[in-house]
């Protein structure tokens, strides 16, 4: 297990280099001059080349990569063109907060999700179990815009429960919308597939033993059927939480919630590349985290699988 | 486990009290930014979020009002000697946050350093006019005649040749004045912890989220009655319209399109012709746009006013001319370009291109711009030009226009200072062509002349000649297809007084304004 693990952190450094090639390739071969960019609406050549010069930007192109490598190997993000603070900076303030929203979403999602899925799976109750998949369905295909201007029209606007946005210096009030919305396509999903798991698992030999023997219903659901229906499921959170965390963009502009996404939207309009280039990185390093984190726990949850990954 | 995770979630939910949090009843004013200032240091404010802020925070030699009238600010009087040469400032008792007395000594300084090439300010060319400061930001010696302290409460600056628009440069938020020490200190950190001697303080900033200004102690005017400022960045307008609803927000910019809704509300609505005007650039050194009778066959062929009243549900004027209404001494040149497709056609004909032909419009990524093209489109059609939209982000879109490559691009002018020159000189004097704003490549030598006069001309009367003849010729001449001077439309919450919608971004400074 060890080794795996420690193969997988080793999987980072070849990963790494090649995210920071690339956005750096990337970066010079979009259009858009960020110098251009920063310079407001009115100025003259001579400042623009002044301005080059200063931001390293009139080297030769694979000096300023030498250099960048260079920076990164010391784990210097360098100082953003436009506001001219370290890119460390920027990312320490809003991690946080992304991180905060991405959690609380998945946490949402998750309970919510489940709930829905084994309800609409047990066949009790025919309608709800198609009304749970119908809202589900409507859940995967709305659109994030819609859902959190809507959200805001109820509970902000109508009930007057909840603010309509911002960050409210970290007020569970602030969360409750954005990480709603920003649930709500993940959710779905996992109810759609824990249905799909349990009705599967259900049919499953084991489950007629285990009735069999005389076990109980809640027994049954809990130790046999619920671990093999959760297997997919934690594909969805691993892939869904991974992008959480680079920050959601639309969810985060909606709410006004000051988060890693809209940070990097904002250096991306203003060709900002060293928030750029350091932010997409720093992402790199979550998903293969959170990926790594995914494989370890298909492992707690599937002795079959730790044996696999023993052998590795 | 379903129950626990059910009883967590709805712990989540009782746990939290009803009611909003931002209800306002204090004195703090709270207003909204789209986006977030990228700094609050002067030499560097050139988006509209910083430069308002940063005019906020620090104090320059004169000021705006909301009418953009020259007012004093760190200066309480001067002089205008010698045609227009020399000009001398006395100061009142201003200090800055951190306690200190501004001098004369911080003005020279503040000015330097926007002039210094070491600076690298995009913003420098607004001090060219002093004696030698181009030579200086050149990299040559620095005069120090060109902006001297007497003493401590008196300031002269001497032009190269007079500049009679020269005060107004000096409201501008990138003349701000500074803090020495503090600079010194923090170095680009600045501006981040801002130390003006304006009215308003900087007391925190929570990135991407809110930024709290409070009064500046030192400020020497009347003391304002507010307790604070607070501006919240919310990107998105119908979020703004939520929290505005909601009593979140004081001030809200309503969006054209939500216009009608507002009006049908009977909410009473301000209202401010913007000091910006809305065009579409014709590229002057590419055919066919060469030839005038093009450039004034796809005017007649546009009907503007219809686009004004359709799309932009009339928050804006057609724009016969360049110079928006609020700044023209006299009315703006006789009509030219009635919306005439046949004689569009004609003219088109004359020109050698009975069948039209194809081009190319460049825009930024803006939803309205794209309704405004496609209307455009749908005229230049009529007339047999195949208009082809070519969407662009800006650093991008600024890149090609300011090099000429796009045949036309959809752009706005807006005011960095309310006067004429202020339009016409960088968007149609030869000198500018590029990034200085003359972005469709215009020359005229005639026009060059009339607006190198009108600048050293101090006879207001007589100035305002020269740009309305310069403006002529340039409506004549036809580089743009002439759209709009776009209007302001704000709602304001009833428990503000006082407060007006400024003629120019930086000319409300909430000092009339309370709760």
């Amino acid at each position: 297990m060890r080794t795996f693990v420690l193969k997988r952190l080793l999987l980072l450094v070849p990963i790494l280099l090649g995210v920071a090639t690339l956005t750096f390739v990337l970066m010079y071969i979009v259009p858009g001059d960020p110098v251009r960019a920063i310079a407001g609406e009115r100025y003259d050549e001579e400042t623009l080349v002044r301005m080059r010069a200063e931001l390293g930007l009139d080297r030769p192109l694979v000096v300023q990569y030498v250099d960048f490598l260079g920076r990164l190997a010391r784990f210097d993000l360098g100082d953003s063109f436009v506001t001219r603070r370290p890119v460390t900076e920027g990312i320490r303030e809003r991690f946080p907060r992304t991180l905060v929203l991405a959690l609380s979403a998945m946490a949402i999602a998750i309970v919510c999700g489940i709930v829905i899925g084994v309800l609409a799976a047990w066949g009790a109750h025919p309608v709800l179990s198609r009304i749970l998949m119908t809202v589900s369905l409507v859940g995967v295909s709305m659109p994030v815009f819609w859902l959190g201007l809507l959200l805001i029209y109820l509970f902000a606007i109508k009930l007057r429960v909840l603010p309509p946005s911002g960050y409210g210096g970290g007020s569970i009030r602030n969360l409750i919308l954005p990480a709603l919305t920003l649930s709500f396509a993940s959710m779905a999903t996992i109810a759609r597939v824990t249905r799909s798991g349990f009705i599967d698992a259900l049919g499953e030999d084991y489950v007629r033993t285990a009735r069999a023997k005389g076990l109980g219903e809640r027994v049954i659901l809990s130790k046999h059927v619920m671990r093999n229906a959760l297997i997919p499921v934690l594909t969805i959170v691993g892939a869904d939480f991974g992008s959480y965390l680079s920050g959601s963009v639309l969810t985060e502009s909606i709410f006004g919630w000051p988060g890693l996404g809209r940070f990097v939207v904002q250096a991306i309009l203003k060709r900002d590349f060293p928030v750029i280039q350091g932010a997409v990185l720093f992402m790199a390093v979550l998903f293969v985290l959170v990926n790594l984190a995914i494989d370890l726990s298909y492992g707690a949850i599937d002795p079959r699988i730790r044996s696999e990954g023993g052998e590795r | 486990m379903f129950r626990a995770g059910l009883i967590i979630l709805l712990l989540c939910f009782v746990c939290v009290p009803p009611g909003c949090s931002r209800q306002g009843h204090d004195a703090t004013i709270r207003l909204a930014l789209q986006t977030e200032p990228t700094t609050l240091d002067p030499a560097f404010s050139v988006d509209f979020s910083s430069g308002k802020l940063s005019s906020l925070i620090h104090s320059n030699l004169v000021a705006f009002d909301p009418d953009a009238e020259i007012v004093p600010d760190l200066a309480r009087s001067w002089d205008i000697l010698d045609e227009g040469r020399r000009y001398v400032f006395h100061l009142g008792a201003a200090r800055f946050s951190n306690g200190r007395r501004v001098t004369a000594a911080d003005i020279v300084y503040s000015v330097r350093r926007l002039l210094d090439p070491a600076t690298v300010s995009p913003r420098w060319w607004l001090l060219k006019p002093l004696r030698g400061a181009a030579g200086f930001h050149g990299g040559g010696r620095w005069d120090g005649e060109a902006v001297r302290a007497i003493d401590d409460s008196t300031v002269v600056m001497k032009l190269d040749r007079p500049v009679a628009h020269f005060l107004g440069l000096l409201a501008m938020s990138a003349a701000g004045v500074v803090c020495r020490e503090e600079i010194e200190r923090l170095g680009a950190g600045y501006g981040r912890s801002p130390c003006g001697s304006g009215p308003w303080m900087l007391s925190s900033w929570a990135e991407g989220d809110e930024i709290l200004l409070v009064p500046n102690p030192g400020w020497p005017g009347p003391r304002t009655a507010l307790e604070g400022l607070s501006f919240r960045i919310i990107p998105e307008q119908m979020t703004q319209i939520a929290e505005f609803e909601t009593g979140s927000l004081d001030v809200l910019e309503v969006p054209r399109a939500e216009l009608e809704h507002w009006r049908a509300a009977g909410t009473p609505l301000l209202w401010k012709e913007e000091l910006r005007v809305v065009y579409i650039g014709l590229n002057t050194r590419k055919p066919p746009f060469t030839d005038p009778r093009v450039r004034h066959a796809i005017n007649l062929a546009v009907d503007v006013e219809k686009i004004v009243v359709h799309v932009l549900f009339g928050a804006g004027k057609r724009a016969r001319g360049v110079i928006p209404p609020s700044l023209r001494l006299s009315p703006g040149p006789a009509e030219r370009y009635p919306y005439d497709p046949a004689r569009a056609r004609a003219l088109l004909a004359e020109a050698g291109y009975p069948n039209g032909f194809a081009m190319e419009i460049w825009q930024r990524e803006n939803p309205e711009a794209g309704r405004v093209l496609e209307s455009v489109q749908g005229y230049l059609a009529e007339i047999g030009i195949t208009a082809k939209l070519v969407t662009r982000e800006w650093g991008a879109f600024k890149e090609a226009v300011d090099q000429g490559t796009p045949d036309a691009f959809f752009l706005d002018w807006l005011a960095d200072y309310p006067d004429a020159e202020n339009f016409l000189t960088p968007l149609f004097h030869s000198s500018n062509i590029g990034g200085s704003g003359n972005r469709t490549g215009y020359r005229n030598a005639r026009v060059d002349s009339m607006l190198d006069a009108a600048s050293m001309c101090m006879d207001r009367a007589e100035r305002w000649e020269l740009y309305r003849s310069a403006e002529e010729i340039v409506y004549g001449d036809a580089p743009w297809l002439f759209l709009w001077f776009p209007e302001k439309y704000e709602v304001v919450s009833p428990r503000l007084t006082g407060y007006r919608i400024p003629l120019i971004f930086n000319g409300q400074r909430f000092l009339d304004v309370g709760v």
